[in-house]
């Protein structure tokens, strides 16, 4: 099961995750969520998410790809520690944006992104 | 929906579990088994790491071995024993190659929207083999004994 709550402020919007993103359902609601946004900048925030498989890690690829196509940019943000230990497996840190995890710094060039986060 | 057939033998306690080569199935079979394994999982935590390795064998049998086609079978056999849970998924497919499936997410390098479940599984269980090719899958996730 998975909810998202939106949260809009022009460029950038928040998507808040809760539950579960894996093959199915999840994946492809999130999917559709996320591509439906005429936002640019667009933030995934998954710090109640319990649970994901390569589906979803393929997901976040998919979506990041998408953004820098439209000249946007997708950041994930404050990644569970189930979620931080597979982007860890799977070398995903060199390749997504994150923040809001200890490791990472938010500069003052992703003010909007870091007031998206902290709200 | 898929079959399943239950044995006891010497303190392991068996599954197995017959579906067709398409998600839909795949997806209820997934809960199927793990339905069967949260009683015997030590915790949640375990009990998700279980449930993400075998999604991904399964996934993987279905796209690959059986390229998401319903009129192929795919088997797997679950064994629950004092030491460990252990997984076999069969698929029909002609196997693949295991280094080249890996090699790009193993250099975080990978860009696509695939090509992580191996890694995954190989993270979160004890032991990953891969026989005959790459159609049989093991898998195996050792149990923590209750105090």
């Amino acid at each position: 099961m998975l909810r998202i709550e939106i949260q809009s402020a022009p460029p950038v919007v928040k998507l808040l995750c809760a539950g579960r993103i894996v093959l199915g359902v999840e994946a492809e609601t999130l999917r559709c969520m996320a591509m439906s946004r005429p936002e640019r900048r667009v933030v995934v925030d998954l710090r109640r998410i319990y649970a994901m498989d390569a589906a979803g890690l393929g997901l976040l690829v998919e979506l990041h790809c998408l953004a820098q196509q439209r000249a946007g940019r997708l950041t994930v943000a404050n990644p569970s520690p189930w979620v931080r230990r597979l982007m860890a497996l799977t070398n995903l840190k060199s390749v997504l944006q994150v923040a809001g995890s200890a490791a990472t710094e938010v500069t003052d060039d992703d003010e909007d992104e870091r007031q998206a986060m902290t709200a | 929906m898929p079959e399943a057939s239950q044995s006891v033998e010497h303190e392991v306690l068996r599954r197995q579990f017959v579906f067709t080569g398409d998600a839909a199935a795949m997806i209820a079979t997934r809960d199927s088994i793990m339905d069967f394994l949260h009683q015997h999982c030590a915790d949640e935590h375990q009990e998700i790491d279980i449930m993400i390795a075998l999604q991904e064998g399964l996934a993987n049998a279905v796209l690959h071995g059986c390229r998401n086609d319903p009129s192929k079978i795919i088997r797997c056999a679950v064994d629950v024993t004092p030491q460990a849970i252990n997984i076999i998924i069969k698929d029909p497919g002609e196997g693949f190659d295991i280094s080249a499936a890996t090699d790009s997410t193993d250099a975080g390098t990978n860009l696509t929207e695939h090509g992580r479940g191996i890694c995954l599984m190989r993270g979160l269980m004890d032991e990953v083999h891969y026989r005959h090719g790459g159609s049989e899958l093991q898998l195996q996730k050792l149990r923590t004994r209750e105090p």
